[in-house]
This record gives C-alpha cells, structure tokens and sequence, in this order.
C-alpha cells in the first residue's frame, strides 16, 4: 500500500492498494458500495494529534475505484500542508475471499508544513487623519496579504488615553464585511451608537467622545489567510471633535482643470475628507463627446483631493465629473442627506432618493 | 434560515392548498450540473426541498433541489458534539480551519444542513454538509444537482474606467439573511462600502430578467430622527393572513412590517415593537407556537437566548418615545435561561428548536432542544 502523487492533481495525493487477489476484484466489480462502506475497507483519515480523540473521527470523504488490479482512493479536498493522512486497509472486509489476514495495512502522508515566518502587516487604516468627528462611521483596515475570517473582533481594540478599552465600540456582525480578496476589512462604529434617538447612545453614550482621544491597536496575533500571524500590530491615534451633521457639498469643490494635449492630472479638492473606498470607486469622467475616460484615480492630502491622470491626452472642450450623491463623508453623511436626518428641521439641498448623480463641468483647453 | 416558520405560519392560516397547487412548478427552468458556488453565506429553506444558499461573493441567491422531500415525523433528536474538529476529519483538514457559516433545517425532512467554509481565507472552498438521522455528517455532492441562479439586482456602481491598478471591484455585499415566503426570496445585507439598508424581494421560480424589487430599511427614532437601518437577521410570520416581516436592525430595535411594503423603490420604516438596548447582538430568530400563544425566540452573542411573546404585536404601541434607563417598552422578553453560547438557531419542528453553540471549553456542538 502506498501515497502517490494524482496525475495532474500534485496537491491531492491517491492511497492505493496494488495487487489485489483476482477474487477480491471481481467481488468488488460486483459490489455497488456506498461510501460509508467503502469506508469500511479502506478509511483514510486526517489526524488531529491526539490517539483518542482521533479514534472518535469519521474518516475523510473521497472517490474510489478499482483499476487493474488496484484500489485507489483519492481524497475530495486536496491536501493540507502539515495534517497527517493516515490509509488503513482491512483486508479480511474485501468480499469475495475467505482467507484474508484479520490484520490491516497503514500508511501515512504528510505535505510539509507552510512556513511559520510572519510577513502580513497593516498597510494603513482609513481615515488616516489626526481627528475625526465623534460621529464617524468607519474605519477600514487594509493589509499587505489576504487575511482569514473568523472571530476577527478579538484582534481590534479601541481605547481611551488612559488605556482603557472601550466597550463594544463596533458592529460586530459574524458575516464579516472583507473585499473579495480578503485584504480590506470595514469596521463600522456601532450605529446605535451613532444615531440619534436610538437607545444605546442614551444609554451607554457613543464610543468616541468628542474631545477624547483614542487609539484604534490592531493585536498582532490575527493570522492571515497561511495561519500566520501579523508581523507586527498597528496603532493608529486620534483625537475627536464634534460630530459632523453637514453633508458633503460639491459646489464648494475645486476643480483644477488640465492644459488639453497633456496627460496632467485632473485635480478635485473637496470640502472635507471623503470615504476612501467610496470616492475611489465611484467617480467618473465624461468627454465631450459623452464617452468615459479611461485612467486612474489616485486620493491623496488624507482623502480630501482626488487628482484623476487620463491614460490619453486630454481632449479640448467641456468634461463632466459624475459623483453619485451616494458618496459618503466620515460621518455617512450622503449630498443632500445627513447620515440621520432630523425631521424637525426642514431639507435643504439635493434628496439622494431623487438625484442619483451631481454633475461638475470642468474645461479643458 | 427560516422558511420552516413561514411554512407552518402559512400552513395554519390554511394557504398550504396554494403552495400544494404551485408545488409541481417550482423547479421549473432548474438546470442540471454545477451551480459554481463561490461562498455558501446564507442558508433557506423552500418548499418541496429546495435549498436556498446565498453566495455572497458572487452576489447571487442558488436554488438547490436536494431531492430530500421525505416527509418525517415530528420528535427526532440531534446531537454532535465536537462539531468542527468531525467536520475537519470528513474534509480532510484542521478543526481550526472549519468555519460553519449558517443551519438551515429541511421543514419535510427535519434534516438539519450546515454551510461550511473549508478554510478561512479568500481561498476557502464552502461545502454543503446534511446531517442524517443518527447524527451523522454527510458532505452534499454540488457537482450535478438540479439549481436555478439569481443575481442580486442592483449591481454596485462603478465609476473610472481602465483603471490598470484595479484588479477587481473591492465592493461586497454580504448578506446577512435570506428567508423564503409565499413565492419570493427575501435577502438582507450590508456593503462594505456605503451604509446601505436594502431588502431585496427575488420572486420564485427566479426569471431571466426581471429579478426583482429593492426597498430601502429606514428606522425612525421617536417621530424625530430617520437613518437607514441594515437588517442583521429577520423572520417571516403571520398575523391572521398577512405575511410580516419581523427584522432585528443593526442598531438594536426589533422592527415589524408587512411584506405588502415591499414595492420598487418603497422606503420602509415599520412599527418598533421592542427596543432591545445596547450590547444587544442579535444572530438568529425564530418563530413558533406553544400552548396556543405565539412566541418568537431570539439568539442574542452578548444576552443569551430571548423569548418574546408575540402575541399582542398587532395591538402592542409602536415606541415613537424615548425608552428611559434601564426601562423597556413595547413587547416584553425574557432570558432563556441554559440557552448558552447559541451562535445559530433554528426550528427543528414544532416542538424542538435545533442550535450550533459553543462550550466553555471551546467545543462546538450541535445539538436538539425543547422549544421554552
């Protein structure tokens, strides 16, 4: 008996029994097992390192076949590196023969174990700057690898200036909010705690006080998507000022507009820092003839300008900046609409609902 | 999860001759062979067997025909102890890289199913696990199974083109429940980028084109302030003959209104019917019957099981005031007391709820309790 290598598949390697006796194959050519008892013939089992509570495991689930003579089992998953596999074949269960020894063969596999050597970091946090409103609504954490999922609220500390943890500081949901390639993670300030009215600022106040200042720790010892841990932690200090109930207002923005001909950056200075992931994705930049541009937007002065450099020379006449009144500033606050809206005072401005997009002309020439 | 309550909800309200009439349609347009799962977030439960399971990273809602439509008796009992490190041996890998995201239980069958993440990383490979009678683990075969496919609608907005340092749009939605109810999905969820609140209704049997109609989740404190409020997890019921929506938001209150409000473009706001308070999770509802009242329980990461009694949720006074300290209003709840360490909640059938809970000592277990 013994591990080999699937052709075509390195990482899920096949156990295989050579040599059966010709009345054990044509037995088994004639059984229409289930898995559970091909399982009674031949289990393979991913051991967990302890004789005990092994014994108590179901063996792992799999393919199997009989091919000229051989029974071959090839696992459903490929192989991990550093969990032992371990083939048990109990011959005296192959029908068909009388005279198989009560004995069983075993044989392990292991792929080495991944390298322990920790290089994940935190890149950044955003918001990057010194103070924030006491209403912020976000932070998002950004990482140099793919991280891994699960009890991830144990790894990320809000504390006060003297130390003291805050409690329950943030949304926690088990779903978790990652971007798809696990290496950004959205950490939303608890909303009852935001929103006005709702019981759990009354009661226990919000997280950030404003004149406070905070340290946001990242605890090293979160594993990345190998089981490694962080290299080091991260510390991010700020301090709060009153909360922010003014919605962003693009006709306070900057437009810088480019010479024509030239590759030079587009330049928008905004009213306030803007969420980091929400500008970098959503605006746009229309030509005159009404086609996109194509290029790469780039934030920069802690999330308050936003410089757009075209991947061709800019052409002459009059461009148009879409921004979705979607937007958000720290706080949520959206164009035209606070983050809470208070209903005792009347709306000024734009309604999100009924204005998706505000337009900014800029010229080029 | 929770289509076994809406079911029973349905049933005695006397609508099961409707669902009986439609049931030889519901797995029309399926097609057979593999429905390519990228994420398994959510799990619901339809009629007839299917199986709804929420793909978060490719923001689609997969109907699975399990072809597990035989109906069992109420009264079985489940327990697994030692949950991720059996679940670990089946896949062939280590206890701490199991990850169990939803349960879900068949209301025919009474068979529970587990999603499960085999790793923790954006590499996972999610797997669809049924425990069978005996308690057993069984890994389900997602390559050729009958499943129709819904894309969420309203994709993200998607601003600067040919951006060459973007490889791929870093907007996800996870969604944080589905449930099934008369003859749509229901889907909550939260973006990881804007603080959205969308419900999102995809009628069943899910078309080629039309799929579906969002409404914006609004809570209104005290007839003063209105924000968007995400769901976090919610239940379909019944008051007399019309189907309700009881939603647990983000910031705490629990949340009543009908699934009539949800028209294209409606903005709902709904009745509070309790006021749960800080420090207050909540992970999973169900609803149920016991001695002619109705009750709904809810599982709660920081405060234990709760019971609520929603009998009176018609008649109760939606909470347009300040609740003052330490004071509830609206429905009153109590803990459960021995319900620990619930991270999912389920029905089993009438009588016995079905839970995923960790142990002091660090176990994971899966296990039958008597509905309180």
């Amino acid at each position: 008996m013994t591990w080999r290598p699937t052709p075509g598949e390195p990482a899920r390697p096949t156990a295989e029994v050579t040599n059966l006796p010709l009345a054990a194959v044509r037995g088994l050519a004639q059984t229409n097992w289930t898995l559970a008892q091909w399982q009674q013939l031949f289990p393979v089992y991913a051991e967990q390192g302890s004789v005990l509570a092994d014994v108590e495991l179901p063996p792992m689930v799999g393919d199997y076949r009989v091919i000229a003579g051989t029974l071959r089992f090839t696992p459903r998953f490929p192989a991990e590196p550093g969990v032992r596999y371990r083939a048990v074949f109990r011959a005296a269960r192959l029908p068909g023969v009388t005279d198989a020894p009560e004995a069983f063969l075993s044989a392990t596999f292991q792929v080495p174990a991944n390298s322990t050597e920790r290089t994940t970091v935190v890149e950044q946090i955003h918001p990057a700057t010194a103070v924030l409103p006491e209403n912020l609504l976000k932070f998002y954490i950004q990482f140099s690898a793919p991280m891994s999922r699960g009890h991830i609220y144990d790894y990320i500390q809000l504390r006060d200036k003297t130390g003291a943890a805050v409690e329950l500081p943030f949304l926690e949901i088990n779903e978790e909010l990652w971007n798809p390639a696990m290496t950004r993670l959205t950490l939303f300030l608890d909303p009852g705690r935001i929103k006005r009215g709702v019981r759990p600022l009354e009661e226990t106040g919000p997280s950030l006080v404003v004149g406070g200042t905070y340290t946001l720790v990242i605890d090293p010892a979160w594993q990345d998507a190998t089981g490694t841990p962080l290299r080091t932690g991260f510390e991010r200090t700020f301090r709060v000022v009153p909360p922010d109930r003014t919605p962003p207002d693009p006709a306070a923005w900057k437009l810088t507009a480019p010479p024509v001909g030239t590759r030079q950056p587009l330049r928008v200075t905004f009213d306030e820092p803007l969420d980091h992931a929400i500008l970098q994705r959503v605006l746009r930049i229309i030509d005159p003839a009404e086609a996109p541009v194509a290029g790469t937007g780039e934030l920069s002065e802690e999330d308050r300008t936003w410089s757009f450099t075209p991947t061709q020379p800019w052409r002459a006449g009059e461009h148009h900046l879409h921004v979705p009144t979607a937007i958000e500033d720290l706080a949520g606050n959206n164009i035209g609409k606070p983050f809470d809206v208070d209903l005792s005072v009347p709306p000024a401005g734009t309604d999100p609902s009924t204005n998706a997009r505000v337009i900014l002309p800029f010229l080029v020439q | 999860m929770k289509l076994s309550t809406s079911l029973l909800s349905l049933t005695t309200a006397g609508s099961l001759l409707t669902l009986s009439a439609t049931a030889a349609n519901w797995t029309a347009g399926f097609q057979s062979g593999k429905p390519a799962l990228k994420s398994i977030s959510q799990l619901a439960f339809g009629p007839d067997g299917i199986l709804f399971v929420a793909d978060t990273k490719a923001a689609a809602i997969v109907a699975l025909e399990t072809g597990d439509t035989r109906q069992a008796p109420d009264g079985g009992t489940v327990k697994i102890e030692g949950l991720a490190q059996k679940l670990a041996a089946l896949l062939g890998t280590r206890p701490e890289d199991i990850l169990i995201d939803d349960l879900a239980v068949n209301p025919l069958s009474h068979q529970a199913y587990l999603a499960v993440s085999r790793g923790r990383g954006p590499t996972a490979v999610p797997v669809l696990i049924r425990v069978t009678a005996g308690s057993q683990l069984e890994l389900v075969n997602l390559d050729t199974i009958k499943f129709s496919r819904a894309e969420l609608p309203d994709a993200p907005i998607d601003g600067v083109v040919g951006d060459p340092k973007r490889q791929s749009n870093p907007r996800m939605e996870s969604i944080t429940d589905i449930a099934f109810l008369e003859d749509r999905v229901l889907v909550a969820g939260l973006s990881n980028e804007e603080f959205s609140s969308t419900l999102r209704a995809i009628p069943f049997p899910f078309k080629t084109v039309a799929n579906g109609t969002s409404v914006e989740i609004y809570h209104g404190a005290h007839g003063r302030f209105e924000t968007r409020a995400p769901i976090r997890t919610f239940v379909p019921f019944n008051v007399g003959n019309q189907p309700q929506l009881l939603a647990a938001y983000t910031c705490t209150p629990l949340v009543q209104f009908p699934l009539s409000d949800l028209k294209p473009g409606a903005k709902i706001k709904g009745k509070t019917v309790a006021e749960l308070g800080n420090r207050n999770r909540p992970i999973d509802m169900l609803v149920y019957q016991k001695d002619g009242q109705e009750f709904l329980l809810l599982a709660n990461s920081s405060r234990g099981v709760m019971k609520v009694n929603t009998d009176k949720i018609e008649t109760v006074d939606g909470i347009a005031q300040p609740v003052p300290d330490g004071k509830t209003q609206g429905l009153k709840y109590e803990t459960v007391s021995g319900w620990t360490g619930v991270d999912q909640l389920e029905r089993l059938d009438a009588k016995t709820a079905l839970v995923v809970r960790h142990t002091e000592n660090g176990s994971i277990n899966l296990e039958s309790l008597p509905l309180p």
